[in-house]
């Protein structure tokens, strides 16, 4: 392995994982520098159970209306967040625990799971330039953001087998997409992870109180008692 | 020859701002506009400034993850009935509606669109242009329905940013006539209607005769501001104005329920313009009128009339916006309702009611206030022939009338084409009678069933309950 491609792979990757921890305390404090708005009407359900469903909402592609009609969005979905996460998940097993790309079923899975994951980004891709109202919403970033991810897969596709002997071109170009990913994430759409709990958990917590989430038919309904609990309205 | 149609969304957006009401309360010299409460548009070139004054000064950790977590993935495109109804037209979808509120916070606010704001697409209003046009997409392109924000994977609430914009544009005097007018009459009456306490106290007297005369005895009354009582109603001015009928109804089943109640000579009216107008001084000075008079009166509870956005307002958002915490509890009449026919307090017999009955769902009821079931269970007991519309509860389509959009006769055109979607809706059931817990939807329906030439009438809880009482 060159001198290059292992301080690309390591201290690089440090820095710039070192960089993007920064900017998200950052981030944080800056969400936090906001006062939080709260619904201060008696409860008539739990807020804490409807922001648990709200959370969990991304693995019930049934609760959703908008889901349910695009089952093949939903799938595409999955695999492309599935392969983000085996995409990170290589970057620190390349380094730090080769051992385990040296079983070629792992590899085998690694690349299954990011390469469908290139294919999602690919379809999202041609939506996005094929659907009138999605392309008048996108800007240079909605492009970027998934052109980058889209090559970020297909070099983590080529790089997993980690053989730098065969060539360092697919491992240059992962981590190279890597480092870069690292300090460009959150100045872009790609850090809606960082938000997604929380639009989540607040929408979930004021729609848990109100008993609209968890959706419950059949309720039995009164006057909410002065003492915040749902007085004959069990959840 | 060729000839492009502008997209209709343009229709909305075009249309100038309008200032001869404004200008007339300010000759009137109204009360609010005097103490400036309610604010008057004001020509001298700083509106973009104060526009980004007030959005800085407003926001919260809730909308600003809000604005920050879209990721415009279109999909609340097929949510909302503007864009499934125009579907060519990609300034219908509410994520591009909020965009231009989001485009603003970018460049005001988020570091990202200050750094880099055409990478993002951030972008300042220049002009009052362009504040008017930011206008006329949320007051006249939304019916602040919230389907899009259940409907949002990221859980964006886009029909609170879109209030929020309302909220700033109100602020400043660039909102439609009618927002105006409206707010001018609940600020200065206490209700949205401009009733006279005098009219509201002969109409409940006139309620409470034509009950006596029906059941035959003096006992039935309609009370008010008495004391210490069960609980405390509240309605829609619209009962008052255009359909007294309905505080007949109640007093006749109240009083056969056995409960104590009054209304309030003040504070009666659960409507509250702020939560269309994104006013959240007039929202908490409404709510509060009904707030203190439960206190003053002592009253056990709060019951709130079949109302979609009064409900919400008072049982839900009117804490928030009056800055306090729930003390008196409160529930929608229809809940009160359910739980006496389940204690046998009043005896119903279906078969008065034969016809096939649908039921709608206020937005604001199942989707902002968590109401969906006890409507169906009083209507099962009360009708013979229930049928359920697809989609229902918290997926029901708005009755394109909220968001107080029927204040705004401007956009009216669209609304009503946008209706479409409900209008299929509505037809699918088969029903001959549409029922709605909310005073603001009958209006809706009653429009989009005009409009399309549906056979079917609008019809509340309270009244197919009277209906089908067996005394
Ligand atoms: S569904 Fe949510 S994340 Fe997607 S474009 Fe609409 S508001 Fe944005
Ligand atoms: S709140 Fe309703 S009307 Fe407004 S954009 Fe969302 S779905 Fe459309």
């Amino acid at each position: 392995m060159s001198p290059f491609l292992k301080t690309l792979e390591n201290e690089v990757q440090l820095i710039c994982l070192a960089f993007l921890a920064l900017v998200y305390i950052l981030r944080l404090a800056w969400i936090f520098r906001f006062r939080s708005a709260r619904d201060r009407g008696l409860a008539e359900g739990s807020g804490f159970r409807g922001a648990g469903y709200s959370l969990g909402s991304v693995a019930m592609p049934w609760a959703m209306e908008s889901i349910r009609r695009r089952p093949f969005f939903y799938i595409q979905f999955v695999f492309f967040h599935l392969g983000v996460v085996a995409a990170i998940a290589a970057t620190f097993i390349i380094p730090y625990a080769p051992g385990l790309f040296e079983k070629r079923f792992i590899v085998r899975g690694f690349q299954i799971v990011i390469g469908a994951a290139f294919a999602s980004g690919v379809l999202r891709l041609v939506r996005r330039l094929s659907n009138r109202t999605l392309r008048s919403i996108s800007r240079p970033d909605d492009y970027a953001s998934l052109a980058l991810m889209i090559a970020f897969f297909l070099a983590g596709t080529l790089a997993i087998p980690n053989h730098p002997e065969k060539g360092e071109a697919a491992l240059i170009a992962f981590f190279g997409l890597t480092a870069f990913f690292l300090v460009y994430v959150p100045f872009s759409k790609i850090c809606h992870y960082l938000y997604y709990p929380f639009t989540r958990y607040f929408l979930g917590l004021t729609l848990g109180r109100r008993g609209v989430w968890p959706p419950a038919r059949g309720r039995r309904g009164s006057a909410s008692s002065a003492d915040g609990t749902a007085a004959g309205r069990p959840s | 020859m060729s000839r492009t149609t502008a997209p209709r969304s343009r229709q909305v957006i075009d249309l100038p701002l309008d200032v001869r009401t404004q200008e007339k309360a300010i000759t009137e010299k109204a009360r609010c506009v005097e103490d400036g409460r309610l604010a008057t548009y004001r020509p001298d070139g700083r509106n973009v400034e104060r526009f980004l004054a007030l959005l800085s000064r407003r926001m919260n950790r809730q909308l600003a993850v809000s604005f920050t977590g879209c990721v415009h993935c279109g999909l609340c495109a097929d949510a909302c009935h503007y864009s499934l109804a125009f579907p060519d037209d990609p300034q219908m979808a509410p994520v591009a509606k909020a965009d231009r509120i989001r485009k603003i916070f970018k460049r005001h606010i988020d570091w990202t669109g200050r750094i880099a704001p055409w990478w993002v697409g951030a972008r300042r209003p220049v002009d009052d242009e362009d504040l008017n046009e930011l206008k006329n997409v949320v007051f006249g392109l939304c019916s602040g329905c919230r389907r899009c924000t259940l409907n949002c994977p990221m859980g964006v609430d886009t029909a609170g940013l879109i209030r929020f914009a309302r909220g700033l544009l109100t602020e400043l005097g660039i909102v439609p006539e009618g927002i105006f007018n409206v707010s001018r009459d609940q600020w200065d009456t206490g209700n949205q209607m401009g009733v006279s306490e005098e009219d509201y106290l002969e109409t409940l007297a006139w309620m409470r005769d034509e009950v006596r005369a029906e059941l035959g005895t003096d006992t039935v009354d309609i009370p008010v501001d008495k004391e210490g009582c069960d609980f405390l109603y509240v309605i829609n001015p619209r009962e008052i104005k255009f359909d007294p009928r309905s505080i007949g109804q109640a007093a006749k089943i109240f009083h056969l329920a056995g409960e104590s109640w009054t209304m309030p000579r003040w504070g009666w009216d659960n409507t509250n313009f702020g939560l269309f107008s994104g006013d959240d001084a007039l929202g908490a000075f409404v709510a509060a009128n009904a707030y203190d008079a439960a206190t003053r009166l002592k009253a056990k509870r709060i019951v709130i009339s079949e109302c979609g956005h009064g409900f919400r307002s008072t049982r839900w958002e009117g804490y928030g916006w009056a800055g306090r915490d729930q003390d008196v509890p409160s529930e929608s009449v229809v809940v009160t309702l359910f739980r006496w026919l389940e204690e046998g307090r009043l005896r119903v017999d279906p078969g008065r009611n034969p016809l096939p009955v649908t039921f709608h769902d206020s937005c604001n009821i199942a989707r902002s206030g968590g109401i969906t079931e006890e409507p169906r269970r009083v209507l099962a007991r009360v009708c013979a022939d229930f049928r359920e519309m697809t989609p229902n509860r918290t997926e029901n389509y708005c009755c394109t009338g909220g968001g107080g959009l029927l204040s705004m006769a401007e956009y009216r055109p669209v609304r009503l084409e946008a209706a479409a979607v409900k209008a299929r809706q509505l037809e699918a059931t088969g029903a001959k009678l549409v029922c709605t817990m909310c005073h603001n939807c009958i209006d809706g329906l009653t429009d989009v069933i005009k409009h399309y030439g549906l056979d079917m009438k609008v019809v509340q809880i309270l009244e197919l309950v009277d209906a089908a009482l067996v005394l």
